[in-house]
């Protein structure tokens, strides 16, 4: 299997539940085609770096799921049918993964204290990193 | 702050019409070899933004100090980046 992830920008004029359907949609969408969905993460709206569609604002939708190699030309065309999303990309992250190894890491990310601690002290040093980099 | 320990006769050199011609040796270390930590992701555009210029442009490696690796996964990264709107292709103001 491998391991993709989808990063689409839904029309932000939305109204909220329809904006969860369509979010429910494409989630349920990966679903059918025998894919696992690992990691969901709604941005909310975000202002675009240019104009989409006539939309200067977007929500962001992010998914990281294994499957087949399949799945990437259905899954844009469900996405190009909608009208609601008005822009997407698919990246490959790995050619061979197992969703049940990552499904295991990224509950371990959220449950271990260990782990999050780890992850913060690492954001801070990039941080700091960043700050010395513009002085 | 590292142009200080420029030395003027070692670093300047008259050129053919009497003007001085500076060369600077700044010594760069590619941030990413650097700090292993540090992960090269499209999303995290607050990270990118430092390699590029106010234009929106990549900058180049001879003066970001990347190395040839890092410099191609950035450049990968803010193709995607601006691909999906995160970042411009191009910008217009003009400060």
């Amino acid at each position: 299997m491998r391991y993709y992830e989808t990063l689409y920008i839904v029309n932000p004029e939305l109204a909220d539940d329809e904006y969860r359907d369509v979010v429910a949609k494409m989630q349920s969408f990966i679903e059918k085609e025998k894919g696992v969905v690992t990691r969901a993460e709604e941005w909310g709206k975000r202002t675009l770096a240019y104009e989409v569609k006539k939309f200067d604002k977007g929500s962001y939708v992010l998914l990281q799921y294994c499957a087949e190699s399949g799945i990437v030309e259905p899954l844009k065309r469900e996405m190009t049918l909608d009208d609601r999303v008005i822009k997407f990309q698919t990246i490959k992250l790995s050619d061979h993964a197992d969703p049940e190894a990552l499904k295991a890491a990224a509950e371990g990310a959220k449950k271990g204290p260990g782990e999050e601690e780890k992850m913060t002290e690492d954001d801070r040093r990039t941080e700091e990193e960043g700050e010395n980099g513009i002085q | 702050m590292a142009y200080n320990n420029r030395e003027e006769s070692d670093d300047r050199t008259r050129g053919a019409k009497g003007k001085f011609k500076r060369t600077y040796h700044r010594r760069k270390v590619c941030k990413f070899c650097a700090d292993s930590s540090l992960t090269i992701d499209y999303k995290d555009i607050k990270n990118i933004r430092y390699f590029i210029t106010e234009r929106g442009k990549i900058t180049p490696c001879r003066i970001s100090g990347n190395c040839a690796k890092h410099q191609r996964l950035l450049a990968l990264a803010i193709k995607r980046a601006r691909n999906i709107a995160l970042l411009p292709y191009t910008t217009s103001i003009i400060n």
